[in-house]
């Protein structure tokens, strides 16, 4: 194929069945343009090195499975071409600030952990009737959306955790990604969870403990700025606590199901030209 | 107590460090300036007590030991704590940098007291 090149591969292997500790292995791959590093990993384990493992599912970078330390940095390798990396010899390591599972597998326990603590979803304190048994839908205007919109696209990846040098020495800091859903959450206009989830954001190992290093940014495959929703989180709790800018106590908007239905059918398709 | 306390009083002491730093600075380092005063008569141990006797000094002192002191093991208390520590001493570390902090600033409060109240016996 033109264009064809032998890259070396260097990859840290680890079997807890076999190994005492990680090794380095080395495979030479012929490359193309437009192969990712999946793909490289792929051919890797069909030719050479049939136990060689990692996570992965996509193949398209939304799933977040296929995480790992890329010549040094965290990065979906599904999202990574070989060749765009400009180096003769890669190197290939499970995602740092988690434990190791298999070779290039991670535990992400940590992550999801983190995650759950700061309760990522919408909590209303005013209307359980709803929450329990949705009746409707509460209303949101786009510029309301807008205002927490780029945190929604969190793929719970964990690079940004694997950048993270604050989580590399604290393993206890709850970390961008959950940081950033807790700032998600806190800042949508149905929620009315800020102080439920005080007693891990607004704590040691909370928000205040992000030295701004901005990696996780750098990290984020989906462009979410985590770095960014952390001094806005931080802005929202300072602000709340010497009471400004408290979150005013919405009565529930809740939009009848018929009434949504109704608005469907105005806003319906037109028939089809095409049978 | 919430973290938000302790992280805004160590980011809001700042201007106040500023101000009570740039009043020592301009008492103690550019007194030919401000005093028309020899740095070395400025630090001399008789300028210092006269000096010491005003209540202005007295206040912009024990502010500014408040102050640097709290900014100062706030961050140091971050570094400590920063590192893998079992709960209970990261709990230590909490109690200690209070203590030790109540004790500076007693010992700070003392002396400047005594300067304050300094007799010269005569």
């Amino acid at each position: 194929m033109p264009g064809e090149k032998i890259i070396t591969f260097r990859i840290r292997r680890f079997d807890p069945e076999a190994d005492s500790a990680p090794h380095w292995e080395s495979y030479a791959v012929s490359v193309f343009e437009g192969m990712t590093v999946l793909e490289a990993l792929h051919k890797i384990k069909a030719e050479q090195a049939p136990t060689l493992a990692w996570r992965s599912s996509c193949r398209m970078g939304v799933c977040g499975s296929c995480g790992m330390f890329v010549n040094q940095l965290p990065q979906l390798a599904c999202q990574t071409q070989v060749l765009h990396l400009k180096a003769d010899v890669i190197s290939i390591e499970p995602l740092p600030n988690y434990p190791n599972v298999k070779d290039l597998v991670p535990d992400l326990q940590p992550l999801f952990e983190k995650h759950t603590q700061v309760k990522p979803f919408i909590i209303r304190l005013d209307d359980i009737q709803e929450m329990e048994h949705p009746a409707g839908e509460f209303l949101q205007t786009p510029e309301e959306r807008e205002a927490f919109s780029q945190f929604t696209y969190c793929i719970k990846c964990g690079l940004c955790l694997a950048a993270c040098p604050t989580v590399a020495t604290d393993p206890h800091f709850l970390g961008p990604q959950a940081l950033t859903q807790a700032y998600r959450y806190s800042a949508d206009n149905r929620d009315d969870g800020v102080y439920n989830r005080l007693d891990s954001v607004d704590a040691f190992h909370g928000a205040y403990q992000c030295h701004m290093a901005g990696a996780c940014s750098h990290a984020c495959p989906k462009g979410v700025d985590p770095a960014f929703a952390i001094q806005l989180l931080k802005r929202t709790l300072v602000l709340d606590h010497f009471g400004f800018g408290k979150k005013e106590a919405q009565t529930a908007a809740v939009l009848p199901l018929a009434d949504v239905v109704k608005a469907l059918e105005e806003f319906a398709p037109p028939p089809r030209t095409v049978k | 107590m919430r973290e938000t306390r302790f992280w805004s009083l160590h980011i809001l002491v700042v201007p106040l460090i500023l101000i009570l730093l740039g009043a020592h600075f301009a008492i103690m380092h550019y007194a030919p300036i401000f005093y028309a005063m020899s740095v070395e008569k400025a630090r001399e141990f008789a300028t210092m007590i006269e000096r010491g006797k005003s209540v202005g000094q007295f206040v912009i002192y024990i502010l500014l030991l408040a102050a640097g002191l709290y900014h100062g093991l706030y961050g140091t208390r971050g570094i400590l704590r920063e590192l893998p520590l079992p709960a209970t001493l990261a709990k230590w570390v909490d109690v200690g940098m209070v203590i030790f902090g109540v004790t500076i600033f007693a010992l700070g409060v003392y002396v400047t007291w005594w300067t304050f109240s300094f007799d010269w016996g005569g």
